[in-house]
């Protein structure tokens, strides 16, 4: 049977007094494409920074691998293989797109800093390996051209692939992509569908997706869970979803449903 | 291999310079030695507070505190050994400097761990804050001197002090440039950069934050300690908060983040005025005078070159040879309208009444440098350009070799 990689359960965030995310419950087994979605303001970004670290839940537990990581500070959740892009593009943009992507791979090191600052050969050797590494990640995200690009001076479509590489590099067991293909064309969406499918089947991740554009999660998750005003109103594959009288009411409203 | 080349090259020259320097100043102009000594420290001042404030992005301006701290700390332990001597007079150098950036280090982590919560000019302010407070509690112990300063009984000689300074603006340029080179410095600037993104990719924003401060505190102390070794008196005047801001001034005007930038910006701010301060009369060998009509003909002349610099680097692409031309000229064009204006202002009776003394105006030509500048180079002498071997090679004709991953 698959395992739970990620459950939620009745996770609820509560800013004065607006309920911003309220009462969430879904599991994420091992190997999943799953989507979140929900008209704007849903609550969907908030629930990815509950379970990144960025808030702390009001109630209800997140647990990751059956260990409860709702409220660690995020740079422990994403030592724990939990790692993540961002809606707004967040980029280090002062540095290259190789060094944007070491960032990530930087998780993993092991030699102290100490010897970093003596600039002795381990240090080196360690930051070498780093570079290399972060270069077939770019490779596997068709960057490597821009390797040496300001990550600042990369267009945009290209940033949003950088950010996917970057969060890869940490090695996550799971990667939370937020609205990865917003701003992208139709060609450059039906790409990414398949690099997140590949990101899935060669990278061993369990992949949870905010997105819009429904034909792009529809296509590409096999699992999606709907959020309205931090609320939960449906849960299942995508075909159930597009049926349901509930979300499309959310979407268009009461009329049509 | 080729690494440990480049290094071995890069360390040579640095002892070749100090040789060079030391050589120098004890043949033509022995005076000089403080000059050189301060220059190292502010060498190494500007280059720490650029690991804070360019690289890791912590907007300081206390970092006439950390020096102070080194300072006085240092000052009073040699004190109360001198009796003794316990130790020969560079070994006692060096063993201050470690003690006066222990000490220095210890006031970064106090400064730095409440300061993990501020960002930008709130974290500036608790900075300025602190470098007062520790300035004010110097001045009101009668133990340290107070207001009325400190002797500091000095165990090594100019010559000495000259040496463990450099070693010490080396071993700091050493340090920051190694922490660049290696995958171990990318988290202090994605830190400056976005701190949200590099939380979430596993950085320790914290303790990145902690480590830059208690890093450039130690230096900043380790000069403090120096400065009290070769001037053998400290006093609470000598750090105050405008100190804070000429080394903040020559981590902007270098470049932020570049440790080249911030090497070349300290010795150029803190060599002006000193240069100026020197300046005689050829023939009467009294300070230098200039008349009025030519210290405003110049003014206009700066002012309107200035404006045409920035006109040509709008306009004028291309090749090096144009640039070159047009920016040559736009220089010769500047000195045409200096001495022409000096003619016509010469004209006028008032005006070349006037006598102004370049030691006077000093800090006039200070200011007016910055100004231009960072009109010209708002991003900095370097920008965020570093100095290399492979750079000086590529300036020299050689094409520099593609660079490698």
């Amino acid at each position: 049977m698959s395992q739970t990689v990620l459950a939620l359960q009745d996770a609820t965030i509560q800013f004065g007094g607006l309920v911003a995310v309220n009462k969430v419950t879904f599991d994420l087994n091992k190997g999943d494409l799953f989507g979140l979605i929900g008209p704007n303001g849903a609550g969907k970004t908030t629930c990815f920074n509950l379970i990144t670290g960025v808030y702390k839940p009001t109630h209800g537990s997140i647990k990751f691998h059956g260990q409860e990581i709702g409220g660690l500070p995020p740079a422990k959740i994403a030592t724990r293989g939990i790692c993540r892009t961002f809606q707004n593009i967040r980029l280090f943009s002062s540095l290259s797109a190789l060094e944007n992507v070491v960032v990530g791979a930087f998780l993993r090191h092991r030699t102290p800093l100490w010897t970093a600052l003596a600039c002795l050969p381990p240090a080196l050797r360690e930051t070498k390996a780093l570079r290399e590494e972060s270069m077939r990640l770019l490779e596997v995200m068709d960057l490597a051209d821009e390797a040496h690009t300001r990550s600042s001076d990369l267009p945009y479509g290209k940033q949003r692939r950088l950010e996917i590489a970057r969060a890869m590099a940490t090695r996550p067991e799971l990667i939370l992509l937020d609205e990865p293909a917003a701003g992208m064309n139709p060609l450059e969406k039906e790409d990414l569908q398949s690099t997140v499918k590949k990101i899935r089947d060669n990278f061993d991740m369990t992949v949870l997706l905010i997105e819009h554009d429904m034909r792009f999660v529809m296509g590409l998750c096999e699992r999606i869970v709907v959020l309205d005003h931090g609320e939960e109103i449906a849960h299942g594959p995508p075909d159930a979803i597009r049926n349901d009288p509930k979300v499309i009411e959310a979407y268009l409203g009461e009329a049509h449903s | 291999m080729k690494f440990w080349v480049v290094r071995l090259v890069s360390l040579a020259v640095a002892f070749g310079f100090a040789f060079g320097a030391d050589a120098w100043i004890a043949g033509s102009m022995p005076s000089a030695y403080r000059l050189a000594v301060l220059a190292g420290l502010f060498v190494t001042l500007a280059v720490s507070l650029n690991l804070i404030n360019g690289i890791t992005g912590q907007f300081s301006i206390g970092h006439a505190a950390f020096y102070m701290v080194g300072a006085y700390t240092t000052g009073f332990v040699s004190n109360q050994f001198y009796a003794q001597q316990p130790l020969g007079q560079p070994m006692w150098l060096i063993a201050m400097a470690l003690l006066g950036a222990a000490a220095s280090a210890v006031a970064g982590l106090v400064v730095g761990l409440p300061s993990l919560r501020l960002r930008g000019d709130y974290l500036a302010i608790v900075t300025l804050g602190f470098g007062e407070i520790l300035r004010i509690v110097t001045q009101n112990i009668s133990q340290i001197g107070g207001s009325y300063g400190m002797n500091v009984k000095p165990f090594g000689g100019p010559v000495q002090t000259l040496w463990v300074v450099l070693l010490l603006a080396f071993l700091c340029v050493s340090i920051c440039r190694n922490l660049l080179k290696t995958a171990h410095g990318l988290p202090f600037v994605a830190v400056r950069d976005d701190e949200v993104a590099s939380s979430a990719m596993g950085v320790r924003v914290s303790s990145v934050k902690v480590t830059a401060f208690v890093i450039g505190s130690a230096f900043a102390g380790a000069a403090g300690a120096m400065l009290a070794h070769a001037e053998t008196f400290i006093s609470p005047d000598m750090f105050r908060m405008d100190v804070s801001f000429i080394i903040l001034t020559m981590v902007v005007l270098g470049g932020t983040g570049s440790i080249t930038g911030s090497v070349v910006a300290a010795v150029v701010l803190f060599g002006i005025p000193e240069y100026l301060r020197t300046l005689q009369d050829p023939i009467t060998k009294l300070p230098l005078a200039v008349p009025g009509q030519a210290l405003l003909g110049s003014l206009v002349a700066v002012g309107l070159t200035v404006w045409g610099l920035r006109e040509v680097s709008r306009r004028v692409h291309g090749n090096v040879q144009n640039r070159a031309v047009a920016y040559g000229g736009t220089l010769l064009g500047g000195a045409v309208v200096a001495w022409l204006f000096s003619v016509v202002f010469g004209l006028i009776p008032q005006i070349a009444a006037l006598k102004f003394d370049v030691n006077m105006l000093r800090m006039v030509i200070f200011a007016l440098t910055l100004i231009v500048l960072m009109l010209l180079r708002p991003q900095g002498i370097f920008g965020h350009h570093e100095f290399s071997w492979r750079w000086l090679g590529g300036l020299l004709g050689r094409r520099p070799r593609e660079a490698t991953a």
